[in-house]
């Protein structure tokens, strides 16, 4: 045997270069969060007239490694909010926790009472983000809040690591935000549409948009979870596949097909 | 497993995707690679008159290219529902909304201890105290605060980021600023305006200031924003109008274009 | 052997010569005079009521609740002083989330009633403090299925090594009580308060060790016993309250919840039948 790191795994100096332990510093200032390390892509969400639709893919990257392949990105929160995540997975697992111990919280005293509306979490989670971003230590995510706010109206909004917040019929976290976001608006351009919008258009809409992320975006997956939220409560899908991709338009494009260089 | 490595290693490494490896690390500390601040765009201005003040902003939100959303209102009344001030923010979205928050509880908490509305006067020395105490680690927003002063006259401050301020006749901030402040400073403050046939050079008397009516300053300010709409693409959307009176505060909503 | 304590049971942690703790005899005093509070433990559930005795005529009617949620998965019924119920109540809810934030998963039953067994216990040792004056019965359901831990990533191996066996089961209903000595056990069926003696007697005939009982049956039950429990205080009036947990597939999907009012209202109204058929019975006897 032998006792060289080389031959335990470590990435050899010659063929990785220099191993970089500035990282691994025990002096200096303490560090934060300088950059998110697995992390997951775009999360879209459409309102329709009785609810809201978001959906978000199944992938966690490490860089360019597709890491984790079965990740669900969309969290229930009770019968009226879904929570979608983009960005540092361990920070959403560490807010997944944090809802949860909210939630028990909120169910405390057993009298049912009414359940923690959409945009009661947005305005939690805006300030959990924004103290974090003002401590310097942000929890790297954008996160998109859909469901019904406290009047049973459909509600959709954003929040990011910067504590910066906003509310659109169409939202879109990530490489969406590029090329789903207009996609979206076509169907769905104000709130007026909105009100039109029947859930299996939105439905539709939302699919046809994974499809579209999954074609562009390099770090996207086609398996998704979607969720739709109406009075009825939330139906949460996990693992969906991606149906009737067509890659024709890939035939073009120097480097996809036949056409090597 | 160990005998692959019981030899030297080669000198060069063997033809991976990248023919250059680094051979030396990286000198120095790490940076920090976080940047709390981001700029949301948009564009805000107030004007006032004998007996009233208009605060107005568009309605759009961005981030770099992209739009957000196409209704994200800049204009905030502060102090309760029977308030008659208003707070206007422009620039780092989360600063304002914080921001906003803070006054709006100060000027609550204000009535509630001494039984009486906060004066603008007031309250506008108060949010310069709130910027300032935040100097070191500042709210990222240009601010315009407009109400009625004591005598019942419109009255308008506005601020930079770390809260020095001055009470003005008209100020427009944000990202079209430089587009419509020298439009106001025309049309509101009569600057390079002379009275005709008054004479040449130094003798070119300055028309004289007069306190505009409502009905012209609300045209002056969709004039300002339609323009800069088409000079500046942060802007655009919707233009939402907050109109202070000593009957209240009217809201006005009007589309702007969505290109 | 005298039941005054003679000079032994001024302090807390002080024995009396003949082994006995008269402080903790003292709090079991307090709790047998508190309203008379069940569980029962159902093959498919727990339920716990409590006979909520009505000591003011202000008090909102069904306002006030006593019973508690401590973790999704676990309620709190007990008997006593209400305000050592809650300070108990509030201690378990800091257990549940500490296990949480620990181990990232639910706290099961049994580890939960151990260390508010320990908890109580504590009150017994020192001068400084008092027992509690409650008996408190906790209920749960711990899932049966492979829990994913807290805001996991992904869903583990589907097939091959990863630690899971198929088709496993583990888990299901639990019920503890423990009383002012912390002394604690699990019990099929648990009754504590004024009335427990007759509970336990009802409690005693349902044969709850064969698991035949399901959880809608045990809520009948539970109302029933409660009702006759109450005969005995009669002149008093008094609430019922009833909370419940069942399985992921049952009518509360593994969570501690309130009976429906339609549910309890139903119970409430079979229990009186019951109870005036038990009397008409004995008036028929008399008659004979």
């Amino acid at each position: 045997m032998n006792h060289l790191p080389q031959a335990w795994g470590r990435p050899r100096d010659d063929v990785y270069g220099p191993y970089n332990n500035s990282y691994l510093q025990t002096s200096g200032p303490s560090q934060h969060t300088q950059s998110p390390i697995v992390t997951g892509t775009s999360v879209l969400a459409i309102k329709f007239k009785d609810g809201v639709v978001i959906a978000a893919d199944n992938l966690a990257s490490y860089g360019s490694l597709a890491r984790f392949t079965d990740v669900k990105r969309l969290l229930r929160f009770n019968s009226r909010a879904v929570i979608g995540f983009g960005g540092d997975v361990s920070d959403m697992q560490y807010l997944t926790r944090l809802l949860s111990s909210l939630e028990i919280n909120e169910n405390y005293s057993v009298t049912s009472s009414t359940e923690l509306a959409a945009n009661n979490l947005h305005t939690y989670l805006h300030k959990v983000m924004y103290k974090r971003r003002s401590d310097f230590n942000p929890l790297w995510n954008q996160i998109l809040i859909a469901g019904l706010d406290v009047a049973d109206n459909p509600y959709l909004a954003s929040v990011d690591l910067l504590g910066t917040t906003f509310s659109s019929p169409t939202l879109a976290t990530g490489f969406g935000a590029h090329l789903a976001v207009p996609i979206m608006r076509r169907v769905c351009p104000d709130e007026e549409a909105a009100k039109e919008l029947t859930q299996e258009q939105a439905v539709e809409t939302v699919r046809e948009c994974m499809k579209v992320l999954f074609y562009r975006d390099a770090r996207s997956l086609d398996k998704y979870s979607i969720a739709v939220v109406t009075k009825e409560g939330v139906d949460l899908k996990h693992g969906e596949k991606l149906e009737k991709q067509s890659w024709a338009f890939a035939e073009g494009i120097r480097g996809y097909g036949t056409q090597v260089n | 497993m160990g005998s692959i490595f019981t030899a030297a290693p080669p000198q060069s490494g063997p033809g991976y995707s990248f023919k250059q490896t680094p051979t030396t690390v990286p000198e120095g500390t790490r940076q920090h690679g976080f940047y709390p601040y981001t700029d949301n765009g948009g564009s805000t201005l107030g004007i006032t008159g004998a007996d009233f003040a208009i605060l107005a902003g568009d309605t759009r939100s961005t981030s770099g290219y992209n739009i957000n959303t196409r209704f994200a209102p800049k204009l905030f009344k502060v102090g309760g529902a029977d308030s008659r001030i208003v707070l206007s923010v422009v620039g780092f979205a989360a600063d304002g909304l914080a921001l906003k928050e803070r006054l709006d509880t100060i000027v609550k908490m204000y009535r509630y201890q001494h039984g009486k509305p906060m004066s603008v006067a007031a309250c506008a020395q108060r949010l310069s105290h709130i910027l300032y105490q935040k100097r070191f680690f500042p709210y990222y927003v240009t601010a315009i605060l407009g109400g009625l002063d004591e005598e019942g006259k419109g009255a308008l401050y506005s601020y930079d980021p770390v809260g020095s301020y001055e009470r003005e006749q008209c100020r427009a901030a944000g990202a079209a600023a430089s587009l419509i402040m020298p439009f106001l400073d025309n049309q509101v403050n009569y600057k390079n305006q002379y009275v005709l046939g008054s004479g040449e050079g130094h003798a070119l008397q300055a028309r004289e200031r007069e306190l505009l009516p409502r009905k012209d300053v609300e045209e002056l300010v969709q004039d300002a924003f339609s323009s800069a709409v088409e000079r500046h693409i942060e802007v655009g959307d919707g233009l939402q109008m907050f109109i202070i009176t000593k009957d209240g505060i009217e809201e006005i909503y009007k589309p702007l274009k969505l290109d | 052997m005298t039941s005054i304590g003679t000079g032994y049971d001024l302090s807390n942690s002080v024995f009396s010569p003949d082994g006995r703790n008269f402080q903790v005899e003292y709090a079991v005093k307090a709790v047998e005079n508190g309203g008379t509070a069940i569980g029962i433990r159902c093959k498919d559930g727990v339920v716990l009521a409590l006979e909520k005795l009505v000591v003011s005529k202000l008090l909102k009617h069904g306002a006030n609740k006593r019973i508690a949620t401590v973790d999704r998965n676990a309620g709190i019924v007990s008997s006593g002083l209400t305000p050592d119920g809650r300070h108990f109540v509030s201690r378990a809810r800091d257990e549940a989330a500490q296990w949480r934030k620990l181990y990232k998963a639910p706290i099961p039953t049994s580890s939960l009633a151990n260390r508010m067994g320990s908890y109580v216990q504590a009150y017994t040792l020192y001068s400084s403090v008092r027992p509690f004056g409650v008996t408190a019965i906790i209920g749960g359901w711990d899932a049966e299925d492979e829990l994913p831990v807290d805001g996991m990533v992904g869903s583990g191996p589907s097939v091959g090594s990863g630690g899971k066996q198929e088709g496993s089961k583990k888990g299901g209903p639990s019920l503890y009580m423990i009383e002012p000595s912390g002394l604690y056990w699990g019990y099929y069926g648990a009754a504590t308060g004024k009335g427990r003696q007759s509970a336990k007697s009802e409690l005693e005939k349902l044969d709850l060790a064969a698991g035949n009982l399901t959880l809608e049956e045990g809520v009948k039950e539970a109302a029933r016993i409660l009702y006759f429990a109450h005969e005995d205080s009669k002149d008093k009036e008094f609430e019922l309250e009833m909370t419940w947990i069942s399985s992921k597939d049952g009518p509360t999907k593994g969570r501690h919840e309130e009976v429906p009012k339609e549910l309890r209202e139903e119970a409430e109204r079979l229990a009186k039948k019951a109870l005036e058929g038990d009397e008409d019975d004995e008036d028929t006897k008399m008659e004979e």
